[in-house]
This record gives C-alpha cells, sequence and structure tokens, in this order.
C-alpha cells in the first residue's frame, strides 16, 4: 500500500456543476452525470449530455465497481501532497454500470490502495471512500477486489 | 489541394540559445527572437503588421514585443495553448493574410520553461506546496495524475498492452533524435545515447523513463510569414506552405479516458484533410517534425499521420529509419528531446531550414547551402530535402500540423 497522501497540499475546488459529485463522496457515492432525457450516463460532469445537448440532468450511482483498463506508476512526486505517498499506482477505472448500447462507457481515475506488483489490466476493482484531513472532502481510492483472466503486467 | 496551397510562405525564422536559467524576461527573449528572425528574412520593423503568439500565462504579448521593437501592427492576437498551436497559429495567419488584415506576419513564443513556469508542474526547488485542483483538475490532482509525463503515461501503457510494443521501440526515438541533437550546436544534449542508455535511465512514471521525456528550457523561437510575392524579394530562399490543420480534436476531447481506444489520437481525424489541402502522399515527405515531448507522442503520430499502420509504430522505428540518411529522418534538430523544449515552434524552424538546405550545422558553407553531408563532420542536412511534415501534438485528442515544401533541394 502506498504511503500517506497530504490532502491538506491540495486545494480541491468544487464549481457549480462539480459540488454536487464531491457531496456524493461524503455519504460514499461514486456518482456520474445522467442525462433525463435520454439516459447518456458521462464523466466528468460536463453541464449538457453530448448525445442529445440536453441539459435536465440528474446523478446515476454506480456501484463502484469496474475493470483496470490502464495504469501508470508514479516513482517522482510531482505535487507536495504525494511527497510520502511515492510509488503509487493511479488506475483508470472502466466502471461496470456505465456501458451503453452504443459502446460509449465511463472511465474514471484514481490512486490505487494496492502496489505495483498486485495490479495489472483486466482485474476487477472496487471503490473505497477515504476521509482526508479536510472535513469537507472525501477522496474515492481503488482497490484490486478479484483474479481475472487475460491480464496484462507491464514488465520492465 | 487547398485553394491557399503554395500561396504563403515561411520567410524568417529565429530564436535564441536554449538556456538554462535564461534569468532575463520573456519580453527579453522574444525580442532577440522576433529581431533574429527579421534579419534572417531580411525584414525590416516597419516591413512587419502582423503578430501573433501563445502562452500558457507565463509569457509576453504581442503587444509589447511590437511596442519594444518600434513596430506599429494591424493586427495582433496572443492566445491560450501548448504544444498544438504552432501550425494552427500558421493557419490562422494564413487566413488573415489572405483577407487583407495585414501583409507580414510574426508568430512567436516565448517561455521560462525551466526558470519559469515548468509544464511538468515541478518547481526548480523540488515538489510543488499547496496546489488548487479545480475544473477538469479536480478529477485528476487529487489522485496524484497531474504532469504530462503521468497524463500521457496512461495511454502509453495501455498502447504497450494493446500492441505488443515494449519500451525499446520509445528507445529507438529518444537514440535518434539524440543522434540529430549531436550534430546541432544549438542543442542541450549532444552526447549520442544508446538503447541501453535509455533502458536504464531511471523511472519517472512506469512506462516511461528519464529518456523518454523532454527537456525543459528557456528559449523564444519565432516564425515569420507573408505572401508569395513578398517572399521573392526577400533574402531567404522561400519555404511554401503547402497545407495544415489547426488543433483538429477527436471526439470526447476535454476526457480522453472514455474513449473507445485512449491511444488513437487526433491526428487520425486530421490526417485526410492535411494531405488532401497539400495534394500530396506521405511516401513524398522526405523528412518530419513530430512532436516529442516524449517519446511515446512521436511513436503514436506515426500511425496517426499514416506513416505506418494502426499498432506497428513499434516495429516501424526500429532500425534507425527516424535517422539521418533513413527513410524518414524525424527531428533534425534533436527536437524537444534533445534540442530544447518551444512548444513545437522549434521544430517548425528546423523544418524549414533544411528545406532551405541551410540547416546551421558544422559545414562552414551552410549559410550559403553548402553540406558535406558527412555525419563524421557534424554535418545535419538531409540530402534533396523538398517536403516536410509538422506533426505537431497538443494531447492525445488535440493536434495541429501543416506540410511544408521547398524549392533549394
Ligand atoms: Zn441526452
Amino acid at each position: 500500500m502506498p504511503g500517506p497522501i497530504d490532502y491538506s497540499k491540495i486545494t480541491i475546488t468544487p464549481d457549480f456543476d462539480t459540488v454536487e459529485w464531491w457531496m456524493g463522496t461524503k455519504e460514499h457515492k461514486y456518482l456520474v452525470r445522467q442525462c433525463k432525457d435520454c439516459g447518456h450516463k458521462w464523466f466528468p460532469p460536463f453541464p449538457a449530455c453530448n448525445k442529445c445537448n440536453s441539459m435536465d440532468l440528474d446523478w446515476f450511482e454506480t456501484a463502484g465497481t469496474g475493470v483496470l483498463h490502464s495504469y501508470i506508476v508514479v516513482t517522482q512526486p510531482i505535487l507536495g501532497a504525494f511527497v510520502e505517498a511515492v510509488p503509487y499506482v493511479v488506475g483508470l477505472i472502466e466502471l461496470d454500470d456505465c456501458h451503453e448500447a452504443d459502446g460509449s462507457l465511463v472511465r474514471v481515475g484514481g490512486v490505487m490502495l494496492d502496489d505495483e506488483e498486485d495490479v495489472a489490466i483486466g482485474l476487477p476493482v472496487t471503490v473505497e471512500f477515504e476521509q482526508t484531513n479536510e472535513a469537507n472532502i472525501v477522496v474515492p481510492r481503488w482497490k484490486i477486489s478479484g483474479t481475472a483472466d487475460n491480464t496484462w503486467k507491464f514488465s520492465e | 489541394m487547398g485553394a491557399l496551397t503554395d500561396k504563403y510562405c515561411i520567410v524568417g525564422v529565429g530564436e535564441t540559445p536554449h538556456m538554462r536559467p535564461s534569468n532575463r524576461t520573456t519580453l527579453s527573449m522574444a525580442c532577440e527572437a522576433v529581431k533574429k528572425a527579421m534579419a534572417d528574412a531580411g525584414l525590416e520593423p516597419r516591413d512587419v503588421d502582423g503578430m501573433t503568439s501563445y502562452q500558457a500565462g507565463d509569457s509576453t504579448t504581442s503587444n509589447h514585443v511590437a511596442t519594444s521593437l518600434g513596430m506599429r501592427l494591424n493586427y495582433s492576437v496572443d492566445i491560450f495553448g501548448g504544444g498544438s498551436s504552432t501550425e494552427a497559429l500558421i493557419g490562422n495567419t494564413i487566413g488573415l493574410l489572405e483577407a487583407g488584415y495585414c501583409k507580414t506576419m510574426v508568430i512567436f513564443r516565448s517561455m521560462n520553461g525551466r526558470s519559469g513556469r515548468r509544464m511538468g508542474g515541478q518547481a526548480p526547488s523540488g515538489p510543488v506546496p499547496p496546489t488548487r485542483a479545480a475544473e477538469d483538475n479536480q478529477f485528476m490532482m487529487p489522485w496524484g495524475w497531474t504532469s504530462p509525463a503521468q497524463r500521457f503515461g496512461m495511454s502509453a501503457m495501455r498502447y504497450l498492452r494493446d500492441t505488443g510494443t515494449t519500451t525499446k521501440s520509445l528507445a529507438e526515438i529518444a537514440v535518434a533524435h539524440r543522434y540529430h541533437a549531436s550534430l546541432n550546436p544549438k542543442a542541450v544534449m549532444r552526447h549520442p545515447i544508446t538503447i541501453d542508455d535509455h533502458q536504464n535511465s531511471r523511472w519517472v512514471v512506469k512506462p516511461l523513463r528519464l529518456l523518454d521525456c523532454c527537456l525543459e528550457t528557456d528559449v523564444s523561437a519565432c516564425l515569420i510569414v507573408t505572401s508569395r510575392e513578398r517572399a521573392y524579394d526577400l533574402r531567404q530562399p522561400p519555404v511554401f506552405i503547402m497545407g495544415g490543420t489547426g488543433r483538429t480534436m477527436a471526439p470526447n476531447s476535454a476526457w480522453n479516458y472514455s474513449r473507445p481506444e485512449i491511444h488513437y489520437v487526433a491526428g487520425n481525424y486530421g490526417r485526410n484533410r492535411l494531405f488532401g489541402m497539400a495534394g500530396i502522399s506521405q511516401k513524398d515527405v522526405n523528412l518530419i517534425s513530430c512532436y516529442d515531448a516524449f517519446t511515446f507522442t512521436t511513436l503514436i503520430q506515426l500511425e496517426a499521420y499514416g506513416f505506418c499502420g494502426k499498432g506497428e509504430a513499434g516495429e516501424f522505428v526500429k532500425g534507425g529509419r527516424l535517422q539521418i540518411d533513413h527513410e524518414l529522418p524525424s527531428n533534425l534538430s534533436g527536437g524537444h528531446l534533445s534540442e530544447g523544449y518551444t512548444h513545437g515552434v522549434s521544430m517548425v524552424i528546423e523544418n524549414v531550414r533544411q528545406l532551405r538546405h541551410r540547416a546551421d550545422d558544422a559545414c562552414p558553407g551552410w549559410a550559403e547551402g553548402t553540406h558535406s553531408y558527412d555525419r563524421q563532420a557534424g554535418c545535419r542536412q538531409v540530402k534533396d530535402a523538398r517536403i516536410a511534415a509538422c506533426l505537431g501534438w497538443g494531447t492525445e485528442t488535440m493536434s495541429s500540423s501543416a506540410i511544408l515544401r521547398g524549392i533549394a533541394a
């Protein structure tokens, strides 16, 4: 597991399009945007549906599960918040319940709780919510939740 | 072919040295670069009546540069942006000249990219202090996913998985561009490197090593564009602009990561426009500048612009194919990996010099177009260079390009 992340060194600044998403994480909900008119889902929460252009929008509460689509291993910290955390893995997670008939899907990023050795593309992952030292900010993390066939690991 | 193909030309180029650090303002560096480009073209300040630049809140403006150099402009505008800007502004410029907004236009970038705002996000003293995660960064920065290496690394990793390419192919690009830098007196990093040097360099963010990442330098670089009719009277052999694209987007460009293939980049959508407007094919291209913020960005653009098939770039770059005297020499100045970092302008400048047959190398007669082609003796002029493709990159989902033609070869 990576070292601690000092969230006091990042000022997360929700805006009118995103504030409800950050409120969702406080209730341990991983939300994505959903169009009330056509049902399309997307993330980040841009303010219009790019399929039907409706701006009559809702939030969809995902199961917080997905499949690891890609990842990076950060060995050199760029942000002060992550100086103690390196090496850490950032995963790109394809959410299980956001697939649509035309092939559109939602992928989100997040810091893995797992170490590099345990991570592989294709593995199932699930969300966990981490309270930060800022009372209003709860941050989703991701962890490997099982096994899969045909996984792929980066080898040097 | 495009209606304006060959009607406008790049007639002047100039740049400051790549400095680490400059101890100068971006205004001072820009004045030097613009002066050098005017001198190169044989233009006086009174001959220039248009100016445009791009920046990321880190630079001076056309207003200040024109004032400092005693120019009165008929048109000026400065835009926001990074790597996808150079060729996009060439496109803007052609439109403005054609419409009569101005007659001769300067395009510049000036940046203290090492001592000032670093694109990699790291302050000179080490990891940066408290940082504001706003807009899209709300969904990246809190997960420690911010720098260009970290962002493009995600696409690179999936590319390696999907195609079976290994990092040895990335090494081929680092080696080729460094070899060219070794022939460029202006380049910051001139010691040739090997595949093993690349493989043994430290990790920055897996799958990218130190030698996969470009330099960060303080520099200003400048191009001057005018009409063909004016170009004939100027000092240098004109370099004709055959066609281009400007900040072409892939679908869902503001969030690359939910696209079906995160490494199917914007160049795929610009390719037919670029070659269609220029009226040529990839086979007609003698040399390229292929944006090398990272080795991976060069690799993926070779596929995007159709120089090889989808998923084939890893094999394509092997055996030195991107090196001078081989099939598709890339980034003859050393590029951003080894010459220095200008957000794209220096790559276009190098192509202009190559197409003039006046690469500023160790050959005593380079300024008159006399070259030995002896690489041991430091000649980096591509023999018979006639057509160059400038393949810009902003992100996976945004890219600009241009095809240039010379008449000196
Ligand atoms: Zn809709």
